[in-house]
């Protein structure tokens, strides 16, 4: 490991890969903003609303549960399942009746929803930080970079990442359902017409969408204060991370989210007061050179 | 006029055309007929630009046009029309063949003379020649499918062409629709002088009109050749009827 | 335009013209911002409306105007017109920039590239705390002595929206405008009928983008500050949404969108402070049933009651 130090200093190692485990959120959102993109051709406006709700329901639950780290767990389970249910209600409700529509006007309603979903989140929590304990098992930190000390919660994140994309990829690539939507995702007309019935197949879908940017939410709480307006910002870049990732593709929302959060780490560690535009600079050259993305992608 | 020298286009490993070759002289009017998925529409997509072939060559009046986009086509004169129509739907029949006449005047980058004063009269005697002058301040999305088709053939006028292409220009069109729209090809060819290669189903229609018929299958041409030639020759039968004994018609 | 259209838009200037000297300076600031916003959102709907275009960011070059006259007034010694022309032509130089980067691709991934690099622009003007100001933005911005009192800056403003929307009428009304909603209509048409795409709709963003440049500078004159929000995606999602309240496919419509989401939003959030919750619900109304805006809705109704009559002779 000295020898690896001598290259990189631990310090650096440390901060990447501190910036790594965020990047577990990123893809975790992303992929669920992806599936949606991918198959039902919506691009998601409402999803950094729903990761957003995800946060603030972590947060009741965890307080409901006494607030320590059975708290914690219960809301892992719970929030993504609250913020999938919404998801159900609007796709049912309204979704399924658009679908005939340009793009253009379904990006315009989940504006709308984003909209409606981030003054329900003011109305019912009010304007203050919300913050969400770091469950008792991961509080602490672990030696993981010659001395220095890596937060025991960042690498329970870094794990979750790539289990997550695992099972997604089972998801999606072992499961009938899995496949029924892969297929609707390039032909739907074709899928219905083997009498299939993919209204079912996209409900689907979408409410499984929802449920990744609920679990988003819920597993970014105890790192960050749960505030409004965390939603702006998070889908801007879940969406440039599904771009350059391609279409549809989880294993692209993994790669972008990947560069995404890598480039943030390491710009932020060379040019501290520019380090944020290293991602976006990224994404457009990437973007220039392959602009359908850099997966392929189900359009 | 217009020759087409071993061209080919592949699509994801799909070969929609297939060293295709096709020949039409000056004032003639030629056909191209094949069964469907033959690569007719193909074909002409890459005579007009809109798609380039990976191999052969398309020369117009001894000039390569190969590889040119729509746009530079249709300023030597080529014009077409399209077998799903394809027409401005928001606008009227008369705004759509007045942006044909404004383009081929190039005027389309003035941006300050309203439109609607411009290249009037030339508009109207397109219409008129086509039968749709009465309905000129039509929104197209309101005219019969008939009709459309006709203006599809006018926008294609507005470029004041030496040679049109017209794919499938009776599809789906009623009987007293087609048998006008007939008159107006020869019309065309006679006294307008235009050179015309068209596709079609209908063979009455192809064997009608038609000068020469070049044969597609499979995205090849079998055959290219006067009525009698094409009407007898036995891989077209094989083709078309599936090597029956008899002559075509 | 009949003689209806004509004088109705005649009164509605002249009640322009008058109504500050009846109402308190609040409204004056009001209906500059109307006016200016208006004005943004038609430059808007030239490219999406009447061309077609996915333009999903057009706060961007909303925001490099603003910035651009902005940074001309407060770091240069340069008279303030030149400012003021600096602002939209550095707009329109983005516009060719950014058209000329994207245009090759269609429709959405046009959408998205465009996002990408007006994200990097906002994220560049977000943290360059001493070039730009920053998350802060830059306040009170030293305006010229006439332009600088509500009425003044109103009337400045009432004279160029005027001449603006004058301009980019005659635009649509142009050979031009006729071959751009033809590109709209049927791009594939519309080369094969000899018109370069391309090149056409390079002209229509650069133009688009100059017009938004000069809302930007027009928003300096009113409020006499920038901030980085004015570059923010979910801006342009608002100008979208007043389009799409107004009716894209009209010419008015944005303008008439633009007034209504500034008059809700001020009433609104004197009884409230969920405006967002409002204006999501008016959205979701229009989006299913006034697809097409106010106006384009008003437009149907109106065209419904008779079917063109042939004409009989020339």
């Amino acid at each position: 490991m000295d020898a690896v130090y001598s290259i990189i200093p631990a310090g650096v190692l440390s901060q990447v890969f501190v910036g790594l485990s965020r990047t577990t959120i990123l893809f975790i959102v992303a992929s669920g903003l992806t599936l949606i993109l991918g198959v039902l051709r919506i691009p998601n406006v409402a999803h950094g609303s729903l990761y957003m709700i995800g946060a603030f329901t972590a947060f009741t639950v965890t307080k409901l549960f006494g607030g320590g780290s059975a708290g914690f767990w219960m809301a892992l389970i719970i929030a993504p399942l609250v913020v999938a249910l919404i998801g159900l209600i609007a796709e049912r409700g309204m979704f399924q009746f658009l679908y005939e529509r340009e793009h253009l006007m379904l990006l315009l309603l989940t504006f709308a929803f984003s909209l409606i979903f981030g003054d329900l989140v003011k109305l019912v929590w009010g304007g203050e930080y919300k913050s969400v304990p770091v469950p008792h098992i991961f509080q602490g930190f672990v030696p993981l970079f010659g001395d220095l000390p890596f937060p025991l919660y960042n690498l329970f994140l870094l794990i979750a990442g790539p289990v997550v994309a695992i099972l997604l990829w089972l998801l999606t690539n072992k499961t009938k359902m899995g496949k029924i939507a892969r297929a609707a995702a390039v032909d739907r007309e074709m899928v219905g017409a083997v009498g299939i019935n993919v209204s079912r197949v996209f409900a689907i879908v979408f409410v499984i969408g929802c449920f990744l940017a609920g679990l988003g939410g819920v597993l970014v709480a105890p790192t960050v204060s749960v505030t409004l307006g965390m939603d702006h910002n998070l889908i801007i870049e879940a969406f440039l991370i599904v771009i350059i990732g391609g279409l549809g593709n989880i294993w692209g929302a993994l790669l972008g989210a990947l560069i995404f959060g890598l480039t943030q780490s390491l710009g932020i560690l060379i040019w501290p007061q520019f380090g944020i535009i290293f991602p976006y600079l990224a994404v457009v050259v990437v973007l220039l050179f392959r602009p359908t993305g850099l997966l392929k992608s189900t359009w | 006029m217009l020759e087409v020298t071993s061209i080919s286009k592949t699509f994801d490993g799909f070969k929609a055309v297939n060293n295709a070759n096709l020949a039409v002289g000056k004032g003639e009017i030629v056909a191209v007929i094949g069964p469907n998925g033959a690569g007719k529409t193909t074909l002409f997509n890459l005579i007009t630009g809109i798609l380039k072939p990976d191999s052969g060559r398309v020369l117009f009046k001894n000039e390569d046009i190969t590889g040119l986009s729509p746009h530079e086509v249709c300023r030597k004169r080529i014009s077409r029309s399209f077998q799903i129509v394809n027409v401005f739907q928001r606008l009227t029949v008369f705004e759509n063949v007045q942006i044909s006449v404004l383009s081929r005047e190039e005027k389309t980058w003035n941006l300050f003379t309203p439109s609607a004063s411009l290249a009037i009269k030339e508009t109207d005697e397109i219409l008129e020649s086509v039968g749709l002058l009465k309905k000129k301040n039509r929104t197209t999305a309101l005219l019969s499918h008939g009709d459309r088709k006709v203006l599809e053939i006018a926008m294609a006028l507005g470029g004041n062409p030496e040679f049109l292409i017209l794919d499938e220009p009776t599809a789906g069109m009623a009987a007293e629709e087609t048998s006008r729209c007939i008159d107006l090809i020869k019309k065309l060819s006679q006294i307008m002088g235009l050179t015309i290669l068209f596709c079609e189903h209908d063979m009455e229609i192809v064997f009608g009109i038609a000068n020469r018929i070049m044969v597609m299958v499979r995205g090849g041409t079998v055959i290219q050749g006067s009525c009698e030639e094409v009407r007898c020759n036995e891989a077209v039968q094989d083709a078309y009827l599936g090597g029956s004994d008899v002559c075509l018609m | 335009m009949s003689r209806k259209t004509l004088l109705g838009l005649g009164a509605g200037i002249i009640v322009l013209l008058l109504f500050p000297l009846f109402l308190p300076r609040f409204y004056v600031y009001l209906v500059s911002l109307i006016l200016l916003y208006g004005l943004l959102a038609t430059s808007l709907n030239l490219v999406l409306g009447y061309g077609g275009i996915f333009q999903f960011h057009h706060a961007v070059f909303y925001g490099v105007g603003a910035y651009g006259t902005t940074l001309m007034l407060t770091k240069t010694g340069l008279p303030a017109m030149l400012a003021f022309i600096a602002g939209p032509l550095a707009s329109a130089a983005f516009g060719l920039v950014l058209g000329i980067i994207c245009i090759r691709l269609t429709k959405l991934y046009f959408g998205m590239l465009q996002i990408s690099l007006g994200s990097l622009v906002w994220a560049i003007v977000y943290r360059w705390y001493s070039f730009t100001g920053g998350d802060d933005g830059i306040h009170g911005i030293p305006i010229p002595e006439m332009l600088s009192s509500p009425k003044s800056a109103y009337y400045f403003t009432l004279i160029i929206t005027l001449v603006c929307l004058f301009v980019m009428w005659k635009i649509i009304q142009s050979p031009f405008g006729s071959a751009l909603q033809g590109i709209r209509d049927n791009p594939v048409r519309s080369e094969m009928i000899g018109i370069n795409v391309r090149m056409h709709q390079l002209l229509a963003l650069v133009l688009a983008g100059f017009f938004a440049g000069v809302a930007g500078s027009l928003f300096v004159v009113v409020d006499n500050t920038v901030f980085p929000d004015m570059l923010f995606w979910t801006f342009s999602l608002e100008i979208l949404i007043m389009c799409l309240l107004g009716g894209w496919f009209t010419f008015l419509g944005p303008m008439l969108g633009a007034a209504v989401i500034v008059a809700l939003r001020t009433f609104v959030s004197t009884y409230t402070d969920y405006w967002a919750l409002v204006l999501g619900i008016i959205m979701m109304l229009v989006i299913f049933f006034l697809p097409n805006g106010i106006l384009g809705y008003v437009e149907e109704k109106f065209k419904r009651g008779f079917i063109e009559p042939e004409i009989e002779e020339q």
